[in-house]
């Protein structure tokens, strides 16, 4: 790997990104102008005025025009990753875009009538960070690390990588969010540009890079660690042993529809309710849809650090619903889901086979841990108060970017070792769930099974591979259909196929099968459930969502060019029928007119100068085009003046 | 340290297919272990083998890597390391020979009909209690696992009072899961 070539660290967020980068000062977040490292995850096509085509959106621009634009404001996209129309049944009616079903068990995005993969809006986001950092990098930017729920399955894996690639990334490795968190606190004392904690002095009593301490004993230097990571949509718990340099997690737990945007909605809820009853009426205008979720995040936002708030919505025809609404109101509304993050912790503990005295630290990461409920109710949890030193919306980028350094070979003392978040099986006779990898183990890690054939001359085998830990196959996850190809014509019950089950150090599948009687290695045809096939990843990469934009451009050229044809023809005509009643000066002009104009519809690129041409060249010709109507008006008469003789 | 995986001198890694967890990790395939130093043999060969540090060997990494995984998986943990050596030393697998001493099924069969009780009367207290039991009897089996596997590899029937041993253990777990 050339050192020259920069690896950068992403976390695609549910409701922000970032994109960071280490260089020998240690780990940083890259800023917009503002100082602000976050890029909203949202994308919006804003519609054209006369004059101005339609444009593609991404970031603050989107995010903060929703409310004029909401069918074509894309936010939240992760909640979609990897999922099926049957899985978000809970969640479209919180969505004020269009979803609908995708090819197989997918779901796709319209706008303005033009669908999109979750993968393709993704993509967008990914290509807004790739510029900056190209930007700020000074050079091109082609391979990353990008950061994932740890609790994320193959398909949500998959499609994060696949949205990477059709970005122009080559993503050497998915990390998980609380893993790379905590790589960013096991190196905090070479931590640079801290804005919030620029004291120099942010490093957790934890192993740091180990090249100053190696020699130190061993077993002095272990630290258990819990990291609780509540995001925008998910939320993820890890227990990690850090021990020498190397990050090791021991288990993992979590919701990948458990976040911020469920905190808001308790609020969206009530709020809906509540005018429902003083009002009588829905709020079913996408408006103020669109205002209400905005509202519901800033009050959220804003009981974070006072008491009460004002909610003022208002309704049309005068109607204003108003209602205070205190944090002790809100609290009581978002408690279960606390408590939910809590059994979960207990889940992720009892898998280490730990309690909760064994822990030394606990990490709090994501924007959402800024609630006060979620500190205290995390510190009665643990008995001890949270760790919070590092910006928990940054965090996560900055581990990206000190892995990406790991693959770069800049931190020869540094290893992290994950788990995979999920069981992994294949269904059995009698729709069972074989379980062939249990969840919290070390990955890489493999399993091999075999199987034979049921029928003279068979030569495939269909298997369902699902990730899950109930005990039937219909409750698990299918991760799609596999089917083993090329297995040598025998009688039923002869070959001995042996399937291996590696799960990488991304934590996604990669299958092998081989035919052992006769060497034969199976060629292995899958089909995904919730995914893109290899020819749609293909065309997605190819058609970027910036295509899109210059589909759009491509379009209105398209149109324009054939409105000037038709001006042109259409001013011919008319000069030749009453052009005998225009002075010649002003014929020779209009001639003149419309040879410059043809001339500029073939090569003016800029689309707005050409519509100016064209409108231009309406006014010039209206004399013209007064005569040729009365002219025709003067033939209708004639002729029905000759009619009625 | 000495690992057929990785080659001390010049760090590549060598394919290991025919290796034991034990060999794997540099030890000899004994039920005496040191924890503590498994621990830091698997760590250390972590950093050599592991993906992250082989941009170029990526596949021979991600194999040799998901083998060391398993070893320490297995070799670390009391029982899965008694249960491989059994297996190295031509014992039979739990599935070939499913039997147990009499006395022990006899013991599941009462507890497992206790815990559904404690579950329907919804009494914590008694599950406590049948938990302390369930665990009492995993510690007593876990420690004549040992005492066995120490001997290998022993006659056939000093094998098969060990399988006996590990089935038994196998069916307490499946008694802790249901509390």
């Amino acid at each position: 790997m050339s050192a020259d070539e920069p690896i950068i660290g992403i976390d695609l967020g549910t409701t922000f990104s970032l994109v960071a980068y280490a260089d020998e000062r240690g780990p940083h977040v890259l800023r917009d102008e503002n100082g602000d490292a976050r890029v909203p995850s949202v994308l919006a096509v804003l519609p054209g005025t006369p004059g101005a085509p339609p444009t593609l959106t991404i970031g603050w621009p989107a995010r903060d025009h929703a409310v004029e634009n909401v069918k074509t404001t894309v936010y939240s996209v992760k909640r979609l990753i990897g999922k099926g129309l049957a899985d978000l049944e809970a969640e479209l009616p919180f969505l004020n875009y269009t979803v609908a079903g995708g090819p197989r068990d997918t779901v796709q995005i319209d706008i303005d009538g033009r669908r999109y993969s979750p993968e393709e809006i993704s993509s967008a986001i990914l290509r807004k960070l790739r510029e900056r950092a190209e930007q700020q990098l000074g050079g091109p930017v082609r391979k990353a690390v990008i950061t994932v729920p740890a609790y994320f399955d193959d398909a949500q894996r998959q499609a994060t990588r696949t949205a990477g690639e059709a970005a122009g990334l080559e993503v050497l490795r998915i990390v998980n969010e609380p893993t790379a968190a905590t790589l960013a606190y096991g190196i905090g004392a070479k931590i640079a540009d801290q804005p919030e904690n620029n004291t120099g002095g942010i490093s957790l009593p934890i192993p740091t890079c180990p090249t100053a301490s190696s020699d130190a004993s061993t077993a002095d230097h272990t630290q258990t660690v819990v990291v609780y990571d509540l995001g925008g949509g998910t939320f993820d718990v890890s227990v990690l042993r850090i021990e020498n340099g190397v990050f090791q997690v021991l288990s993992t737990a979590g919701d990948t529809r458990l976040g911020g945007d469920d905190f808001d909605r308790t609020l969206i809820t009530l709020v809906t309710r509540e005018v429902q009853e003083q009002f009588d009426v829905g709020i079913t205008a996408p408006a103020t849809r669109q205002a209400l979720r905005t509202l519901a995040e800033a009050i959220k936002i804003r009981l974070s650090e006072q008491n009460s708030a004002q909610i003022e919505l208002s309704l049309g025809d005068d109607r204003v619903y108003r209602r205070t609404i205190t944090r002790a109101d809100y609290e009581e509304l978002t408690s279960p889901l606390v408590e939910r993050t809590l059994e979960l912790c207990t889940r992720a503990l009892r898998d280490a086979d730990l309690g909760s005295n064994d822990i030394q630290q606990v990490i709090l990461v994501g924007g959402s841990t800024r609630m006060p409920l979620v500190r205290q109710r995390v510190e009665q949890y643990f008995g001890r108060p949270p760790y919070t030193a590092l910006n928990p919306d940054e965090v996560v980028a900055l581990g990206a970017a000190i892995q990406a350094s790991i693959l770069a070979g800049q931190q020869p003392d540094m290893l992290l070792l994950d788990v995979t978040p999920l069981s992994l099986g294949i269904e059995t006779m009698g729709g069972a769930m074989g379980k062939l990898i249990l969840r919290n183990t070390t990955i890489p890690c493999r399993a091999t099974e075999m199987f034979t054939t049921f029928v003279d001359g068979q030569t495939a085998i269909k298997l369902n591979v699902l990730q899950g830990e109930r005990e039937l196959a219909r409750d698990c996850r299918p991760l799609g259909e596999f089917e083993l190809r090329g297995i040598p014509p025998m009688p039923a019950g002869m070959p001995k196929v042996e399937v291996e089950f590696l799960l990488d150090a991304n934590g996604i599948l990669n299958v092998s099968a081989v035919e052992q009687r006769s060497g034969t290695q199976a060629s292995i045809q899958i089909v995904p459930s919730h995914g893109l096939t290899k020819d749609e990843v293909a065309r997605i990469t190819r058609e970027s969502v910036e295509h899109a934009q210059e589909d759009i451009a491509a379009h209105r050229r398209i149109d324009l060019v054939n409105q000037v044809e038709f001006d042109i023809h259409k001013t011919q005509q008319m000069l030749a029928k009453v052009g005998a009643e225009l002075n010649a000066d002003e014929r020779a002009r209009i001639e003149r007119d419309i040879v410059v104009l043809r001339e500029l519809a073939q090569r003016e690129q800029n689309l707005d100068r050409l519509q100016e041409a064209l409108t231009a060249f309406g006014h010039s010709t209206l004399r013209l085009a007064e005569l040729g109507i009365r002219g025709a008006l003067a033939d209708q008469t004639d002729k029905n003046a000759t009619e009625e003789r | 340290m000495n690992s057929p995986l990785v080659c001390d001198s010049c760090r590549t890694l060598h394919s290991a297919e025919d290796l034991d967890h034990f060999r794997m990790l540099g030890l000899e395939p004994t039920y005496n272990v040191n924890v503590a130093d498994v621990r830091q043999r698997y760590l250390q060969l972590s950093r050599e083998v592991h993906p992250d540090r082989h941009a170029v060997q990526t596949g021979e990494s991600l194999k040799a890597s998901a083998r060391l995984n398993e070893a320490y998986r297995v070799v670390r943990d009391d029982v899965l390391r008694a249960e491989y050596l059994l297996e190295l030393h031509g014992g039979v697998a739990s599935t070939e020979d499913k039997t147990v001493a009499q006395d022990v099924l006899a013991a599941t069969l009462m507890l497992h009909e206790e815990i559904a009780e404690a579950h329907a009367a919804d009494d914590t207290g008694a599950l406590t209690t049948l938990r302390q039991q369930v665990e009492e009897r995993q510690s007593t089996t876990v420690a004549q696992i040992a005492e066995l596997a120490r001997q290998l590899p022993g006659d056939e029937d000093l094998r098969k009072q060990l399988r006996a041993a590990l089935n038994a253990m196998k069916y307490y777990r499946k008694l802790a899961a249901e509390i």
